[in-house]
């Protein structure tokens, strides 16, 4: 079967690839656009290591073939910092001590940048219900929801000062 | 953040919470980890994983997976480089070639162009096997009738993970001489049992039945290796150990030590769990195939076919007096090895008869081989599955001598000078202090008002760690600019060279940003054990102190003679040394830099060095409390709250140490209620994903409280102790007595899963 090509705009940037049909998303921007913050913790979907944004919606893109998303806009882990500034829900990872070993970080950072775009001010039951599909071994979560919250509580700020 | 500290001396850097140095880096994705390297002409490898738990290999046939396009070999042990194998240890059993001894047991390697295609044509490689019978639970298999596991007597048995995480001076026995599943045992006595049980106002026994589970790091495990046409082989491999990595490659290939070099990646989770088991394996397949190789687990192969955590039964009949004095302990502690021995049996009976004063034991420990995955370490190996046991009876001792649970643990702590079960005396440790910091907490000061609501209540237990011993070493360099450069040998998994930057910023009284700490490779970073018996802190932070001392003597040295000012009036302060009290005689590190590392520079470089051994361990224990709440129609165990106090000596870094005391109590609530390696009766794996192997989710784990104890260790850098492994301990324990407090039910078996809960309460049969 021959390779299909498809379109993919990432972080802005616009690719043609020539994927197989098996490839999934994860594997493409991977090995093929060289974007390797993604991580593959479990290859069904369960992890959340590979979380990224598909046209605006949360996906673990482990279990999302390439040829689904030709023509999609991807956004990854990087892609959120911007002109070398890190994003607030990075900074509050960062000041919280929400990274240990760090490899469910990307999609965990990508799970909470989509939590806070839909519910600018969540409670703690909402934080935790919206990262339960991103599994970390290392911390307990503890400094995670303290990170989410604090940067839920940056972006009003800077929001309301506009 | 709570902190009971005692007083202590006022330091610039170390005690102060700071970021993690590698923490930008991780939340953008730039960190590279082993399956994020590129090498030109790299081969993917599939292994091809038994599907029988037992049996003998009739034969291999490749010829279907080699004519995939794409497939550049099918090698069978057989085709591997001429290498010393060692049927008792399993990663020098590169690959089965006559007995496969558990379900997942790598039988041949497929390597082609990439992943997937080196996958497609594993599922065409055509093995035949003869199976044999095969023996699952380790009660079973210590019968005089049992299958045996194996065909051979275990000689030659490889403790050295264990050695790693608890070094300790006492030794299993080896197996008897008559064939046996029992590879090895061990027995502590002290006092008269009998007698003590005939002095005790209550005794209580049990069995309690920990699960096999697995380290779950999200990283699955990751191995490239190279070997070039010079003869040097190189690895980078995702593992805690590589100077452990290092040795036994070379020593399993025939080659020196000093032609190999092994990278440690950055490790995504590892737990015990990454410390050496298919890079011999992997350095072969490059060896034979002249070309890098790259061997990356899927979650189901790593669950397959990894080191996870044994399964242990553990019966425990235990006595205490009216007053509260625990008078006898009998114990028996089987551990499931698998099908290689490296159970933790020794760390499990010190702990079970190490943890309280108690004048009369008698325990007896047994590693059991069976047909399953043969086990690794996982954070304090062996330890929480004796705590369920003894911090339960405790707890019922408690309740049936009508004593407050708190008040007899107390009681009966082991503190300085106590006996360990080997008559090993405790050195300073701080469990009485956990305990009093629990007191404090406000679930367990709320308890009686928790325990008004029908379905709630609140449990405490307690669980140590004594910690591993290895030599380590470091050097302080300072570089032309005045800024300063460390570099180790040891894996940071934990935050560690963060510590480090501290500890160095600290002795040359520097601003941490002037300091960088890199983990060299093993050819050319200094000597570093691995990072795993939580002791990377304790013992490569004291290399660390004296390398940075050492730089500090050698700058003042050379200040001295251009100030001319003895080295004893000069001070030293954000790259600056002074002459105290003459202000304007000063030379800043960055023109020493110059002197000592220009063209026709005057003086040598600047080089501190420091080296250690360890030879006294710091124990860490831990206090832990929870408040949970029992449905009692469905049996669910949700964790309404959770607090955790640790004895840490001394927080270098307290955002890191409260992340260890947080993670580590999580890991142990997984363990509680949740995570369970499920093999059917011929020793098949039924759930090797993450949807049937259940971890803790966010939803699953409250906000952990940390409340960090310093009681300072003799050694350890400005009295830091091990931190790591005590964590995870108390968690089962803890859950089954606050279970037990909500609704009156005590179950024996961990994870407490729904059924369990609601056979407990009498509302499930057989």
């Amino acid at each position: 079967m021959p390779k299909r090509v498809i379109t993919l705009t990432v972080n802005g940037e616009t690719h043609e690839v020539a994927v197989e049909p098996w490839w999934t998303l994860l594997y493409t921007v991977r090995e093929e656009l060289g974007l390797t913050g993604s991580k593959e913790g479990c290859g069904t979907g369960d992890c959340g290591a590979c979380s990224m944004l598909l046209d605006g919606r949360l996906v673990t893109s482990c279990i999302v073939l390439a040829v689904e998303a030709d023509g999609c806009q991807v956004t990854t882990i990087e892609g959120l910092a911007q002109g070398g500034q890190l994003h607030p829900v990075q900074q509050a990872f960062v000041e919280k001590g929400a990274v240990q070993c760090g490899y469910c970080i990307p999609g965990m950072v990508m799970a909470a940048y989509d939590l806070l775009r839909r519910q600018p001010d969540p409670t703690l039951e909402e934080v935790r219900l919206a990262l339960a599909g991103n599994l970390c071994r290392c911390t307990g979560y503890t400094k995670i929801y303290e990170a989410v919250l604090a940067a839920a509580e940056r972006m009003r700020l800077e929001g309301a000062r506009g | 953040m709570a902190r009971e500290t005692l007083e202590r001396p006022r330091f610039r850097h170390v005690g102060r919470p700071v970021d993690r140095i590698d923490a930008t880096a991780k939340v953008t994705g730039q960190t590279v980890y082993g399956d994020d390297l590129r090498l030109p002409r790299l081969l993917h490898v599939k292994l091809v994983h038994a599907p029988v738990a037992h049996a003998r290999i009739r034969r291999i046939g490749a010829s279907k997976a080699l004519a995939v396009p794409g497939v550049e070999a099918v090698l069978t042990a057989a085709d591997l480089p001429p290498h010393r194998t060692n049927p008792d240890a399993r990663a020098q059993v590169l690959l089965a070639s006559d007995e496969v001894l558990f379900y997942g047991q790598p039988v041949a390697a497929v390597l082609a162009r990439d992943p997937y295609t080196a996958a497609y044509a594993r599922d065409l490689v055509e093995v035949e096997y003869e199976e044999l019978p095969a023996v699952v639970d380790p009660l079973e298999a210590m019968r005089d009738d049992a299958p045996l596991a194996r065909t051979g007597a275990i000689r030659d048995a490889d403790r050295s993970e264990e050695q790693g995480h608890i070094t300790v001076e006492a030794q299993q026995e080896q197996a008897q001489s008559h064939p046996s599943n029992v590879s090895s045992s061990i027995t502590f006595r002290r006092g008269d049992v009998e007698a003590g049980f005939a002095e005790a106002d209550a005794v209580v026994e049990g069995t309690w039945r920990s699960s096999m589970v697995h380290q779950s790091y999200i990283e699955p495990h990751v191995i490239i290796a190279d070997y070039d046409a010079s003869g040097e082989l190189s690895i980078w491999s995702s593992t805690q150990a590589p100077f452990h990595v290092r040795h036994e490659v070379a020593r399993t290939l025939g080659l020196p030590e000093a032609r190999v070099r092994v990278t440690a990646t950055e490790v995504g989770g590892g737990f015990g769990g990454k410390i050496y088991l298919y890079e011999p394996l992997v350095a072969a397949l490059a060896m034979a195939v002249r070309r890098p190789v790259k061997l990356t687990m899927s979650r189901r192969e790593d669950m397959l076919a990894a080191t996870p955590a044994p399964q242990a039964v553990v019966q425990l009949k235990a006595g205490m007096k009216a007053d509260g004095t625990l008078v006898a302990l009998q114990a028996r502690v089987i551990y499931d090895a698998g099908a290689f021995p490296g159970a933790p049996v020794l760390p499990g009976c010190l702990l079970i008869g190490g943890s309280y004063k108690c004048p009369n034991l008698d325990i007896q420990g047994f590693e059991v081989l069976t047909n399953k995955v043969s086990v690794g370490a996982l954070r304090a190996p062996g330890a929480p599955h004796v705590a369920f046991a003894l911090e339960s009876a405790m707890d019922m001792l408690a309740q049936r001598l009508e004593l407050d649970p708190l008040e007899v643990r107390l009681k009966n702590a082991v503190e300085k000078g106590d006996p360990l079960p080997s008559g090993q005396p405790y050195p300073a440790i701080g469990l009485k202090e956990c305990l009093e910091a629990i007191a404090r907490t406000d679930i367990w000061r709320e308890r009686r008002r928790i325990r008004q609501h029908p379905h709630r209540g609140v449990g405490l237990a307690v669980g140590g760690w004594l910690g591993g011993l290895q030599p380590a070493s470091a050097t302080v360099g300072l570089n032309a600019d005045g800024t300063i450069n460390v570099t180790v040998g040891a894996a940071d998994i934990t935050g560690t060279n963060t510590s480090f930057a501290q500890i160095a910023a600290e002795e040359l009284n520097l601003p941490l940003e002037m300091v960088s700490v890199v983990t060299g490779d093993t050819r050319t970073a200094p000597y570093a054990g691995m990072s795993a018996g939580s002791k990377t802190t304790y013992t490569v932070g004291r290399a660390v102190k004296l390398a940075a001392e050492d730089a500090r003597q050698q700058i003042l040295a050379i200040a001295s003679q251009r100030l001319e000012v003895p080295a004893e009036e000069l001070e030293m302060q954000d790259g600056v040394v002074r002459a105290r009290g003459q202000p304007e005689k000063q030379v800043t590190f960055r023109e020493l830099g110059r002197l000592t590392t220009g063209f026709g520079a005057r003086y040598a470089p600047i080089v501190g060095r420091g080296a250690i051994t360890a030879r006294r361990q710091a124990p860490g224990f831990t206090a832990q409390v929870a408040e949970v709440e029992v449905d009692p129609d469905t049996g669910q165990v949700t964790v309404l709250r959770y607090a955790v106090a640790q004895d840490v000596g001394f927080a270098i870094n307290p955002k890191s140490v409260e992340g260890q005391m947080q993670g580590g109590a999580a890991q142990g609530l997984g363990i509680a209620l949740f995570e369970e390696m499920v093999y059917d009766e011929k020793g098949r794996l039924l759930n090797p994903n993450l949807l049937d192997y259940r971890l803790p989710t966010a939803r699953d784990v409250p906000p952990i409280e940390a409340i960090i104890v310093e009681v300072p260790s003799e050694e350890g850098p400005y009295g830091a102790r091990i931190v790591g492994e005590p964590s995870i301990v108390p968690g089962p324990a803890a859950v089954a007595n606050a279970v037990a407090d909500a609704v009156g039910a005590r179950v024996f078996e961990a994870p407490l899963t729904p059924e369990r809960v609601l056979r407990a309460l009498g509302k499930l049969r057989d």
